[in-house]
């Protein structure tokens, strides 16, 4: 199997931050505007996303995402906008079609929040090592099995795309074709599905057997190869983004009671 | 009291119909080294696990008698507490890594980590374990993109750095190089000599018989004999329990030579002492021990011109490799990630060459998908496990042939017919994932040759075979060569290379580094040593008889000694 990872690590500045801050980091650049609920809260956070990935040396890879997540919001909007209810204001008409000013404003925020998610979450996912994050949330009290399990989520993705293209590999080499036009690979993406599936529960039994004779699961501390040094300002740029979320709290009650 | 005891164990895993161990009883003293040997399917690997207690903990099944380890009772002491009095290194190391890991560093120092080792003696360990197995170098790489072999040393390495009071192997080996063998072997030898008990499961009777100072005999779930090497190995009826003696012993007792207890050497230092002096070796060729270069150079099948290939931008691991590969059955050799396996996905298309071009039948494969090639070469994976993904045995063996245009009835009878070359018939309807790793790499062979492909790219056919699957995989190799097919295999196994190839690339490090006539390959002690390649046991008994020619099969060998 190849492996293939979200996470490499590319020397940049952003991927020697801590695990915890980029954590929240994302818990503030996706609630902030979810709290706030104003377009300019989305516009800001996901500026914000932008900027870390560039410099980060991320964006590329962020691109996947972006292209998937703007089809999502093209669905959206076809489906919210054009199908306005009764009554509703037409903001503008291209030809027959009739834009609703409403469906046209649900459509933009729902737009924007999977967009500031996706970012937000690909800054975390992008620059941070399953194992780093793991390996920390142990240290501060996660038991083992829970981190285990989170780095095994950040990992699926790349797992099940390592099984695919392991079995992908076995069936084109006894004849099924798989490279060639859009078609040719969507329908050899079917025969794919339960060989994956199969082959992932198969691997989950195994892997729980290696575990426990490598001892995981026995009450005792875990020890750890190596301390991780923590980046200067890892400190100070987690107090600030929660002290922003609590803002963003204070903001809206304030909004709220006036 | 014995530090393992064995006590009229009896397990029969669940729905399965027979017993799979049946009432063995064994003592395994402190600091002992025990080989485990018998047939596939005798029992060896369950008898593993169920002293470490994943039998029946993991598995469930009926469980009688009993197994105690340093006094704790493997059927109920949690296996991750048992671990750290026994380690067990798994029979396919892919599955013994733990998935949590992404450098090599970090999967060898999980196991510590569990038992709460502390930080600098963690990397102290770890440091030497890799040094030991060879695999510093590799420290940051993601252990699933090693090659075989170096996979498999991690895993040896991801056990032994956890220091067990015991350690058991099955067939640790399979997939390393022959120098990579004899380290791992010396390597649990000194372990061993500091007080670790060592069980090793192995086919590789030669070496069982080296370094084992008991040995196991299993056959049938039963414990045939259990004894010192020279004693279970010298019984008459060990070929009917499916192993065959060490060649040096095969020698000896053919010319009567036994050791002053009645037994027979079982090493070829033993065998030495004995004969040497007392036998005359005839040393002209007879019949057709050197494989005359016959017609078999004729125009190339497949060819390819200065290859290269890099699966990270910047290391390259294959360099300018020229190679033609006519109907001559041939044989890919070399050490552990010389990229042989490599070289097979780019001749069968998987991998796309970074330099340099493929050609099949003098046209270049470039432009073409490997599913349109797939008629025409076949290839079956090292690991069985990447190849299967039916859940029949029958739909596996079909999927080929049905792929490539072929009428169903006659891919039935294709696959029908290659089951039974594999020695699997009646096994069709089975699961393949519930079958025994041998079966599997078997499934995945027959999966190939059902295709009836022109080339066939074996690599390592021969992972956990038996020596009666090792005959099966020589008997085969014969015969689609008479076919007319041209056979490419990557093997480890040096006496099958000498015995059934006629010709021998050795690899090393990206590179060709000799291609000829096995005679002629094995001659040169440089590429020998370059590759981490050893004489086929022939040759090496020959040599230390005092023979001048390089014996390439056991049978020349025994013809051409005589008792003086
Ligand atoms: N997916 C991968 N990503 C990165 N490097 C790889 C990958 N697969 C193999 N390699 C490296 O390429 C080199 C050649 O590997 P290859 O599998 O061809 O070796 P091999 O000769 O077949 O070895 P073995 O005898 O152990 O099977 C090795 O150094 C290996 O670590
Ligand atoms: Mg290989």
């Amino acid at each position: 199997m190849k492996s293939i990872s979200l996470y490499s690590d590319n020397g940049t500045w952003l991927c020697r931050v801590h695990p915890f801050t980029k954590v929240m980091y994302a818990v503030a650049a996706i609630s902030v505007p979810l709290i706030l609920g104003s377009l300019w809260a989305f516009a800001a956070a996901i500026i914000a996303d932008l900027a870390l990935l560039a410099s980060g040396k991320v964006l590329r890879r962020a691109r996947a995402l972006i292209v998937f997540s703007f089809t999502i919001i093209a669905t959206i909007f076809i489906v919210r906008s054009l199908f306005g209810q009764e009554g509703s204001e037409i903001m503008f008409s291209i030809g027959p079609v009739n834009v609703y000013r409403e469906g046209f404003m649900i459509a933009l925020r729902t737009g924007l929040n999977i967009l500031s998610m996706l970012l937000a979450f690909a800054v975390l996912v992008l620059t941070t090592n399953p194992q780093d994050l793991s390996t920390e949330m142990e240290r501060h009290g996660f038991s083992p099995r829970f981190s285990y399990v989170i780095s095994s989520v950040f990992n699926i993705i790349p797992q099940m795309m390592g099984t695919m293209s392991t079995i992908s590999d076995a069936q084109r080499s006894r004849g099924m074709e798989t490279e060639g036009s859009l078609i040719t690979r969507m329908k050899a993406f079917i025969p794919l599905i339960t060989p994956v599936v199969t082959s992932s529960l198969i691997t989950t039994r195994e892997r729980a057997m290696a575990l426990d004779a490598r001892g995981f699961g026995a009450k005792i501390k875990r020890t750890y190869p190596e301390t991780r040094e923590k980046h200067r300002g890892d400190t100070a740029a987690t107090v600030i983004l929660a002290l922003i979320v609590v803002l963003s709290i204070l903001i809206k009650a304030a909004l709220w009671l006036s | 009291m014995a530090f393992i005891e064995i006590r009229g164990l009896k397990y029969r895993y669940p729905r399965a119909a027979g017993l799979q161990l049946d009432g063995i009883t064994a003592d395994i003293e402190k600091g002992s080294f025990t080989g485990i040997i018998g047939r596939n399917g005798s029992g060896k690997s369950t008898l593993a696990e169920a002293i470490l207690g994943l039998v029946p903990q993991f598995y469930k099944g009926a469980y009688g008698g009993s197994v105690t380890v340093d006094g704790l009772d493997a059927s109920r002491t949690p296996v991750s507490s048992m671990c750290r009095k026994v380690g067990l290194v798994f029979q396919n190391p892919f599955n013994q890594l733990s998935g949590a890991n992404d450098t090599v560093f970090g999967e060898i120092c999980f196991g510590m980590q569990n038992t709460g080792v502390s930080a600098p003696e963690m990397r102290e360990r770890a440091e030497e374990v890799m040094e030991m197995l060879g695999i510093s170098e590799f420290r940051n790489r993601n252990p699933f993109d090693l090659s075989g072999g170096q996979m498999q040393r991690a895993a040896i390495a991801s056990i032994l750095v956890m220091r067990p009071d015991a350690i058991i192997l099955d067939e640790p080996t399979s997939q390393l190089d022959p120098a990579g063998s004899e380290e791992v072997f010396r390597a649990v030898d000194d372990l061993r000599r500091t007080g670790l008990t060592i069980l090793m499961i192995e086919q590789k009777i030669e070496r069982v018989a080296e370094y084992s100072d008991m040995i196991m005999l299993m056959d049938g779930g039963k414990l045939i004999a259990s004894g010192s090497p020279s004693e279970v190995l010298s019984r008459d009826d060990l070929e009917e329990h499916g192993v065959r003696p060490p060649l040096s012993l095969r020698t000896a007792k053919a010319l009567s030579f036994r050791c002053s207890d009645g037994t027979y050497p079982v090493t070829e230092k033993e065998a030495a002492g004995l004969m040497r002096g007392r036998i005359v070796i005839s040393e002209e060729e007879n019949g057709k021990e050197s494989q005359a270069p016959d017609a078999a150079t004729e125009n190339a099948v497949m060819e390819v011109r200065n290859l290269s290939f890099s699966y990270t931008a910047g290391t390259e691991v294959l360099h300018g490799v020229s190679l033609s590969f006519d109907s001559r059955r041939t044989a890919v050799i070399g050490q552990n990630g010389a990229g042989k396996t490599t070289l097979a996905k780019l001749l069968k298309g998987l991998l796309k060459p970074s330099e340099g071009s493929i050609l099949f039948h003098g046209e270049d494969t470039a432009g073409k998908s490997v599913a349109s090639l797939a008629g025409k070469i076949g290839y079956v994976f090292q690991n069985p496990d990447d190849q299967i993904f039916k859940p029949n045995v029958l739909d596996e063996v079909m999927f080929g042939p049905l792929n490539i245009g072929m009428h169903p009835d006659t891919a039935e009878m294709k696959a029908k017919e290659a089951l039974s070359m594999v020695s699997l018939d009646g096994k069709e309807s089975r699961n393949p994932f519930d079958l025994d790793l041998h079966e599997r790499k078997m499934v995945a062979l027959a999966s190939v040759i059902a295709m009836d492909t022109e080339v066939l790219i074996l690599d390592e056919p021969t992972i956990a075979q038996d020596d009666d699957g090792k005959l099966m995989v020589s008997m085969l190799i014969h015969t689609l060569s008479e076919r007319g097919k041209l056979v490419i295999s990557i093997l480890h196994d040096m006496d099958l290379v000498a015995s059934s190839f006629e010709r021998v690339i050795a690899m090393a490090g990206g590179k060709v580094i000799a291609d000829g006539e096995p005679a002629a390959v094995f001659a040169d002690s440089g590429v020998l040593s370059a590759a981490g390649l050893e004489l086929p046991h022939a040759a090496s008994l020959g040599r230390s008889l005092g023979a001048k020619r390089i014996f390439l099969t056991d049978s020349s060998l025994l013809h051409s000694v005589h008792r003086l």
